[in-house]
C-alpha cells in the first residue's frame, strides 16, 4: 500500500489553494521501517509527505491539540481512524468543516515502532514483524467519513475472531482472571501514553491529573494501578473505535485492546446494537454520553 | 587476565546472589529489564547478557519508581513522624551496559553532589557494585561514543566484563570489585584470551557547541514544528536511563498516612501545574523543549555534560518517532536570528 503520490497532489491542491492551512500525513524517518506523523503547512513541505505500509498511527488524535484554532486541517485517515474523526465531532472537539477528509482504503499496516524494537537489540525477534495487531480483526477498513476517497474498498478481516481472546478470559475462574490481571496491571508504570494516543481520551483536564481531591493515586502499586485501568476502561466504553494505538504504544506490552474489546462486547450488548464512530449523524452521542429512563439498572 | 566460560555465567550469578540481591537482564514475558536473581524462574523468563540490552532501564534500582520516605501518624496534639527503613541488603547490577553505568554516574551527580546528598538515593547507591558488560557490538540506535561515553570502559564500574570467544574477560575495577572478585575466585581461570574489535556505530552525532547554541534558541520556531508529533506521552522520559524527575506526593487515611515519592516527567501538564492553575509548559511544545533543554543545555550548565548516555531508548520507544539524534541534528542546522 503505498499512496504517497495520490496525498501529494491532493495537498498541493489544497495548500496552493489556499483551502487548508495544514496537512497531516506521514514523513519518512532514519528507517524504511519508520514513518512518522508529519504536518505540513507549506509548499516546500509537500515533498515529504508520505503515506505506505508504516503509516499505522491514528492522527485523528493529534487534531485535539488544535481543536481551539481557527485553523483548516486537511488529514489523511485509515479506515479505524475515521472512526476517531467520529468520536471527537460528536465530542464536538472540532467542527466538521474546518476538516478535509481524506480517506484510504485500507489493506493493513505494519507497526514501525515493534520494527524498532526488534531492529535495535532491545527482542529476540530480529525481523520486521508482520501486520499491526489492530488489523489482524479489524471491522472497518474503508473510512466512514471521507471528502476524497483513495484505494479499493476492502473486506472486513476475520470479525468472527474479534472476541476470542475476550472469551477466554471470561471462561476463566474469578481466582484466575484476578491473577491474571495482578499480573498485567502491576506491570504498568503509569506513563500514560495510552491514555495520551488514545483520540476517545479528550477530556482537557484529565482525571488521573486532579489534584483537589486526587482520584486516583500516584503509587505504581497494585491498588493504584488497578484503579487507574479500571477507571480508564470505563471512560473506553461506549467511546473506543478500537485503533489499537493504546496497546501499540505501551512500552510494558500490556494487552489493553482485550480490556477494550470487552467493554466494546458489553456496551453492544445493554445499549446495541452499538459500535462507536461508525456513522455520523449531527448531534448523536454514544451510549454513556446520554442518560434514558430505560437504561438497564437492575444492578444497583 | 581472568575469565570464565560462557557456560559458567549463571554459576556466577549464584555465587555472588549468595552476598547479595543480584540484577540480571532478562525477558519477563512481555518485560524486558533488570530483575533479582531471586525471582528468576527458569521456565518462564530469559536472561539476556547475549543482546544489545534491556528496553526499561536500571535506574529503578537505585531511583524505584514509588519510594515511600516517611510515614506518620497524628495522636492528639502530637504528631509521630517515623521514617522509612531502607533495607540494607547489597546489591550487584550484573551486566549493565556503559551507557546505563554512565546514566547512574549523571544520577550520583544530581544526588550526591553541589551541597546536597540525597539520604534515600545514596542509602541504595552505597550498597550497589556495577558489574558492567562492555559493549563491543553497538545497536542500531545507540550513539554513546558521540554523547561522550566509553563504551568499553565505564568509568563506575565496579567490575568489567569483556565477551570473548567463549566466554568473558573478568576485569575489577575497584575494592568493591575485587570483594566480588574473591567471592567468585574459584569459578574464573587464569589466561590469555584475545580481546574483541568493537564493531562501528551506525549512528553518530556531533553534539559539540549544542548547549552553547541553544542558549539563543529558547524561542526559535523550530520547537512548535518539531514538537509537532510528539503526544506528549512521556514514554521517552521513563524509558531513560538517565531521567530523574520526581514528585513527592502523600497517602492518607484520617489522621495517618505516609509520604512517597514518585517518577515524574516534563512532558505531564502538573509537572509544573501551579496553585493558582496557570501553567506555564501548557502544550506539547513547551514540554518538549523543556526536555530537549535540559537534556542538551541545562544539564551541561551545571555538569558540565548532556543529560544523554546515546542509549538510544527514547530513539526506540517514540510513538511518534521523535529522534533526539534527529534533533541534535537539527539543532546545528537552525538559524538562530530567525
Ligand atoms: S482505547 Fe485504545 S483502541 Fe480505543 S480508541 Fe483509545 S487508543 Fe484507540
Ligand atoms: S501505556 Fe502501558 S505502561 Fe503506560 S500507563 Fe498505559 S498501560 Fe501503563
Ligand atoms: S515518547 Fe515521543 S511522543 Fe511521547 S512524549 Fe516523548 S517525544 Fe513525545
Ligand atoms: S535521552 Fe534517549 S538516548 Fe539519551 S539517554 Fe535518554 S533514552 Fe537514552
Ligand atoms: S526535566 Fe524532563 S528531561 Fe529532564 S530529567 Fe526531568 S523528566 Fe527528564
Amino acid at each position: 500500500m503505498n499512496y504517497t503520490e495520490q496525498i501529494r497532489e491532493i495537498a498541493s491542491r489544497l495548500l496552493e489553494s489556499g483551502q487548508v492551512d495544514m496537512v497531516m500525513a506521514w514523513e519518512k524517518g532514519a528507517f524504511d521501517y519508520q514513518s512518522l506523523p508529519y504536518v505540513a503547512r507549506s509548499r516546500e513541505d509537500i515533498d515529504k509527505i508520505i503515506f505506505d505500509d508504516y503509516s499505522v498511527h491514528n492522527l485523528s488524535t493529534s487534531l485535539l491539540r488544535y481543536r481551539d484554532s481557527n485553523e483548516k486541517i486537511a488529514i489523511v485517515v485509515k479506515g479505524c481512524d475515521s472512526r476517531g474523526l467520529i468520536r471527537l465531532l460528536e465530542d464536538n472537539q472540532i467542527s466538521r468543516d474546518r476538516l478535509y477528509i481524506i480517506g484510504i482504503c485500507c489493506s493493513g499496516v505494519l507497526d514501525p515502532l515493534q520494527a524498532m524494537i526488534n531492529n535495535s537489540g532491545f527482542s529476540r525477534a530480529k525481523e520486521t514483524p508482520g501486520p499491526a495487531a489492530k488489523c489482524a480483526t479489524c471491522i472497518q477498513p474503508n473510512p466512514v467519513i471521507y471528502d476524497e476517497l483513495i484505494g479499493e474498498p476492502q473486506e472486513a478481516r476475520n470479525p468472527g475472531e474479534r472476541f476470542e481472546e475476550v472469551n477466554e478470559i471470561e471462561n476463566m475462574t474469578v481466582q484466575e482472571r484476578r491473577e491474571f490481571f495482578e499480573d498485567i496491571f502491576s506491570r504498568c508504570i503509569r506513563c500514560y501514553a495510552c491514555r495520551q494516543a488514545c483520540v476517545a481520551c479528550d477530556c482537557r483536564t484529565c482525571i488521573f491529573e486532579e489534584t483537589r481531591p486526587q482520584w486516583v493515586g500516584r503509587e505504581t502499586s497494585i491498588s493504584d494501578n488497578m484503579m487507574y485501568h479500571m477507571v480508564r476502561s470505563m471512560h473506553m466504553a461506549g467511546r473506543c473505535i478500537d485503533c489499537g494505538e493504546c496497546e501499540r504504544v505501551c512500552p510494558m506490552g500490556i494487552p489493553l485492546m482485550l480490556i477494550n474489546r470487552k467493554l466494546i462486547k458489553e456496551v453492544d450488548r445493554l445499549y446495541g446494537p452499538y459500535e462507536a464512530g461508525m456513522v455520523y449523524v449531527e448531534g448523536q452521542k454514544p451510549p454513556f454520553s446520554v442518560y434514558d429512563e430505560k437504561d438497564p439498572d437492575d444492578f444497583i | 587476565m581472568k575469565f570464565f566460560k560462557k557456560g559458567q555465567i549463571e554459576k556466577i550469578v549464584e555465587r555472588l546472589a549468595e552476598k547479595a540481591d543480584v540484577f540480571v537482564p532478562m525477558l519477563r514475558g512481555q518485560q524486558s529489564g533488570f530483575f533479582s536473581w531471586k525471582s528468576y524462574d527458569e521456565n518462564y523468563d530469559d536472561i539476556i547478557f547475549d543482546l544489545l540490552n534491556v528496553y526499561s532501564p536500571p535506574k529503578n534500582i537505585i531511583l524505584p519508581q514509588t519510594e515511600k520516605m516517611y510515614s506518620f501518624d497524628q495522636q492528639g496534639q502530637e504528631t509521630i513522624i517515623k521514617p522509612e527503613e531502607i533495607p540494607v541488603e547489597p546489591k550487584v547490577i550484573f551486566g549493565i551496559r556503559s551507557c546505563d553505568v554512565k546514566a547512574i554516574e549523571y544520577m550520583d551527580e544530581v544526588f550526591l553532589t553541589r551541597t546536597f546528598v540525597d539520604e534515600y538515593y545514596k542509602a541504595r547507591r552505597d550498597q550497589v557494585a556495577i558489574v558492567a558488560n562492555a559493549c563491543y557490538n553497538p545497536g542500531t540506535n545507540c550513539f554513546c561514543k558521540s554523547m561522550g561515553v566509553d563504551h568499553l570502559n565505564p568509568e563506575a564500574a565496579d567490575v568489567i566484563l569483556r565477551e570473548v570467544e567463549n566466554g568473558y574477560v573478568w576485569e575489577s575495577k575497584t575494592d568493591k570489585g575485587d570483594i566480588l572478585t574473591k567471592q567468585v575466585e574459584d569459578l574464573l581461570e587464569d589466561q590469555e584470551v584475545e580481546l574483541y574489535q568493537p564493531n562501528r556505530f551506525v549512528r553518530k552525532v556531533n553534539y559539540d557547541g549544542v548547549a552553547e547554541k541553544l542558549k539563543d534558541l529558547f524561542d526559535h520556531p523550530m520547537w512548535e514544528r518539531y514538537s509537532d508529533p510528539c503526544q506528549t506521552c512521556g514514554i521517552c522520559t521513563y524509558m531513560c536511563p538517565t531521567c530523574y524527575c520526581f514528585d513527592v506526593q502523600v497517602k492518607n487515611w484520617g489522621d495517618e498516612g505516609y509520604r512517597f515519592r514518585c517518577w515524574d516527567s516534563c512532558m505531564y501538564r502538573e509537572y509544573t501545574l501551579m496553585a493558582g492553575g496557570h501553567n506555564p509548559r501548557e502544550a506539547a511544545k513547551e514540554r518538549f523543549r523543556n526536555r530537549f533543554l535540559h537534556k542538551l543545555q541545562f544539564f551541561n550548565e551545571r555538569y558540565g555534560t548532556p543529560l544523554c548516555t546515546g542509549c538510544g531508548r527514547c530513539i526506540v520507544t517514540c510513538p511518534a518517532g521523535v529522534d533526539i539524534i534527529r534533533m541534535i541534528e537539527l539543532i546545528k542546522e537552525a538559524e538562530p536570528s530567525v
